[in-house]
């Protein structure tokens, strides 16, 4: 029969052939439900754009694509990228107020599209807009906020067992109600028991200006405390509006061997003094010590660093814990949290814009239009789409305008009826057994999967 | 957050009930002669994943999630409409990088490819082309909503149980952790570990490899699945049986009046837990007061230990030349033997205890010993039957569709027929 051969001949060559028209037919297109504003940045991962939902509210999304395999100049299956499967895999889990939240993700026509919440601003276009255009040191209050809000995401994923490995300014990010909100978990990975050492997945972590001192050693386990570094790096570049250790990287060797990294060491080694044995016991065991002892000796200067810069001495002694050389001597996060520099005035506040003058605030996020319409990568409708972006733009920037004022004043509501000490903010993580299961009633109360 | 259960994408979308696991096999049912089969693809697909694993060289940890994946997919499509063996290779590739041990996408072809173009099997349609399993990897995680993070019962487990050689099994238990920091288990209460004789621990984890041979990974949360596979260990691992049966007089029977009791009022069970847990005598090794600090429903863990039970009845009649290790039904049939029975005779009262038990909505499972015999139960079942039966479903599937006026009534009362008689 002519319709069983039909039938054999798809099985033996495309048997998903049904279920792929199936799925392609129900699924909802990016620019179905977004449109689509401007391009905001790109990276080795792919590029981000400004979006706004098609919903009756309009809410503003950052649209992360995936860049594409490529094989020539076609398209094409290669498979998902590791990192594309971590940052995807973790995002979905986790929930929390100073982590960037994923709205969902969109695989359509041999792309990943990563639907965040938009951040207004970031870390980094902080500093900038500090010391290029205001050319003023970011007032205290504001940098506690920052710095608060930060460690309070960082202990949440933390308490999650999960490392974020790559922690920098460009990567923090502030909503336009003045949230801190920490991005990109591209690097980011579960340490709970992994089946391979970590080290074994990816030879360097952590932009190099930023990567703790055990990693610069050569160190093949390493924990959480690598954040806690980072972090202590952010403080001090908000404080002093640039790098603290600002390194040249050695650059990996033809057969992909992990360098040297001699000149960052020596950028911290600077301010920091060359560690010694007894802060840092384990020092000895590292693989470079052999390079290490062979640089000049330098004495710990942190605390003359610090006068100018900090002016405080709680949030000296901070610093200083963060900077601790041996890890396990490094404050943890939860640690740093609770440190007295946050309980002394001026304290943080629930927005970090709240003292913050009008005409201080740092810009909003640029955008730029020529990338737009290319993002899906179809030529049929651009022209289209164009012009209908246009006008979309307009409104929406008029929209995204509102929406920052009123978030602003609610936010400062907000805080009168709410003092911003320590204690009236945020708890910190969520303990481990919420919800208060009752197991006899499991059977019965037993959720229904949504199965679309 | 990742490592706590309750908050998990695994709790909150993943843990389904039996009407939604019989709606997803509403069109598979107008293609199979008998709904039975069905019942053996869920262990002949497992197996599969099981042995590719073993060549790819994957973890247990990795294999258990790879079965998950597939079990989620086919709670969304049906076998008569997909490639199950192009869905395996996918979920195996996705796994073992959700896992963070990832696999060159060229080997994974180039060994399953192979693998499967052998017997039982003789699949000789599986594709070279590497974009072809990327794409099916695509639509997988799509279908899998991009949920990727799998808790399984190995943690829980181990979290029961006093461990000193096993770090092995420790680093197979997994990354999604139940707070072990905290020194908390992520249902309750109850704290203390049980200390089992050698071979028993092993056994347990041997029966959670079992459980991925049905779908009791998607209708129970994994630390159920764990307590469950300790408490048939107890009763089916004679120096442990023996241990507990010396050590309180009749720590077994206790254990059975208990289930018994809680399965009479399975609503008041916790409460009636800590008051057992509260009298009941604590020697060092009180199982009884032991299980009933974990505050979990006792009826509940006797309807699944019911369902593993009818598992391993099930996969007696189904023989394979060269079966996957690791599982424990070795275990139930040296049982069989003994006791004359599939089940020892403890857990045999424990049954009756379940069935007659009332007001426990998830009763027995609809495959216990009647199907069986319904269905004239001695027949077995191999792979190249199942591998046949497979290909009738999908060319059927097939040419039904590419003659959508006439369609297959002939199909479609049968499955009525199945339907009615199975009530």
């Amino acid at each position: 029969m002519h319709g069983e051969e039909w039938s054999h001949t798809i099985l033996q060559t495309d048997p998903m052939r049904l279920y792929r028209a199936k799925r392609d037919q129900a699924r909802r297109t990016v620019t179905s439900k977004y449109i689509i504003l401007g391009f905001i940045s790109s990276g080795t991962y792919g590029r981000v754009y400004k979006a706004q939902s098609v919903e009756p509210e309009g809410q503003i999304y950052a649209i992360k694509k995936f860049k594409p395999d490529k094989e020539g100049d076609v398209v094409t299956y290669t498979g998902i990228s590791q990192s594309a499967i971590r940052e995807i895999a973790l995002n979905k889990e986790i929930v929390h107020e100073n982590i960037v939240a994923l709205k969902e993700v969109i695989l359509e026509d041999k792309s990943i599209y990563m639907v965040f919440e938009f951040a207004e601003h970031d870390f980094l276009q902080v500093i900038h807009h500090h010391s290029q255009t205001l050319r003023i040191q970011i007032p205290s209050q504001f940098l506690k906020s920052l710095i608060y809000q930060l460690l309070n995401g960082l202990v949440y994923l933390h308490s999650t067992h999960i490392l974020h490995r790559d922690l920098k300014p460009a990567n923090i990010l502030i909503t336009a109600s003045g949230v801190v909100k920490i991005g990109d978990l591209g690097l980011a990975r579960l340490v709970h028991q992994p089946l391979q050492p970590l080290f074994a997945g990816d030879k360097v972590v952590v932009t190099i200006w930023y990567r703790a001192p055990e990693l610069l050693m050569g160190a093949k386990h390493y924990n959480k405390a690598v954040d806690c570094w980072a972090v202590g790096c952010v403080i001090a570049e908000l404080a002093s509006l640039r790098p603290i250790f600002k390194g040249e990287e050695a650059k990996l060797d033809s057969k992909k061997n992990v360098p040297f990294q001699r000149d960052q060491l020596l950028k911290i080694f600077e301010v920091l003094g060359t560690p010694e044995e007894k802060d840092w016991p384990g020092v000895r065991d590292m693989p470079e010590y052999q390079n290490m002892k062979r640089l000049d000796p330098y004495q710990n200067r942190l605390s003359e660093w610090c006068q100018s810069r900090i002016r405080s001495q709680q949030g000296y002694e901070l610093l200083r814990q963060l900077f601790a050389y041996d890890p396990d001597k490094r404050l943890t996060a939860k640690e740093a949290l609770m440190h007295k520099w946050f309980q002394e005035d001026p304290r943080p506040t629930w927005n970090v814009f709240h003292y913050v003058a009008a005409n201080q605030l740092p810009p909003q996020r640029r955008i730029t239009q020529d990338e737009a319409p290319s993002m899906m990568g179809v030529p049929a409708h651009t022209a289209q789409t164009q012009a209908q972006t246009q006008t979309q733009i307009a409104q929406a920037h008029a929209h995204a305008q509102a929406q920052h004022l009123s978030q602003q004043s609610q936010a400062n509501l907000s805080q009168q009826s709410k003092p911003g000490s320590a204690a009236s903010f945020g708890s910190g993580s969520v303990g481990p057994g919420q919800g208060g299961y009752s197991g006899s009633q499991g059977s019965q109360t037993r959720k229904k999967a949504r199965i679309s | 957050m990742a490592t706590d259960f309750w908050a998990s994408s695994h709790y909150k979308r993943w843990i389904i009930d039996r009407a939604t696991l019989r709606q997803a096999r509403t069109d598979d049912l107008q293609y199979v002669e008998d709904p039975e089969y069905l019942e053996f693809f869920s262990i002949f697909f497992a197996n599969v994943i099981a042995k590719l694993g073993k060549k790819l060289n994957l973890r247990q940890r990795v294999i258990a999630s790879a079965t998950v994946f597939f079990r989620r997919f086919y709670l969304k499509n049906s076998y008569c409409e997909t490639d199950p063996f192009i869905v395996i290779a996918a979920c195996c590739y996705v796994a073992a990088k959700a896992e963070e041990s990832p696999i060159h996408i060229k080997n994974m072809v180039a060994e399953t490819r192979l693998f499967f173009s052998q017997p039982p099997y003789s699949v000789k349609s599986f594709p070279s082309d590497n974009s072809k399993l990327a794409e099916m990897e695509f639509y997988l995680v799509d279908d899998l909503e991009c949920d990727l993070t799998i808790f399984h019962p190995y943690r829980t487990l181990l979290s029961l149980c006093k461990t000193e050689s096993s770090s092995d099994l420790q680093a197979e238990a997994g990354e999604v952790a139940a707070g072990i920091d905290d020194g908390l288990r992520y249902w309750g209460s109850g704290d203390g570990q049980l200390e089992l004789p050698d071979g028993a621990l092993q056994l347990a984890w041997s029966i959670i490899n079992d459980t991925y041979r049905s779908n009791l990974c998607v209708v129970y949360p994994p630390h159920l699945l764990a307590i469950t596979a300790l408490y048939l260990t107890l009763v089916l691992h004679s120096p442990t049986r023996e241990m507990l049966q010396s050590h309180s007089s009749s720590a077994a029977q206790q254990v059975q009046s208990q289930l018994t009791e809680h399965q009479t009022s399975p609503r008041r069970s916790s409460r009636q837990a800590s008051h057992a847990s509260n009298t009941g005598k604590k020697s060092a090794q009180d199982f009884i007061g032991f299980f009933a600090d974990l505050n979990v429903s006792m009826p509940l863990i006797a309807t699944i230990a019911q369902e593993i039970i009818s598992l391993y009845t099930l996969w007696d009649r189904y023989k394979e030349d060269c079966p996957p290790d690791n599982t424990a039904r070795t275990s139930f049939q040296g049982q069989a033997t003994q006791a004359g029975s599939p089940f020892s005779s403890t857990t045999h009262a424990s049954r009756s205890g379940s069935l007659s038990g009332a007001g426990t909505p998830v009763t027995v499972a609809p495959e216990v010993p009647g199907d069986t015999q319904r269905y004239g139960g001695t027949g077995v079942v191999t792979p190249v039957i199942l591998m046949q039966i497979l290909a009738r479903m999908r060319e059927n599937r097939l040419s039904d569709l590419s003659h959508p006026a006439s369609g297959r009534p002939v199909a479609v009362n049968k499955m009525l027929e199945r339907t009615q008689a199975a009530g």
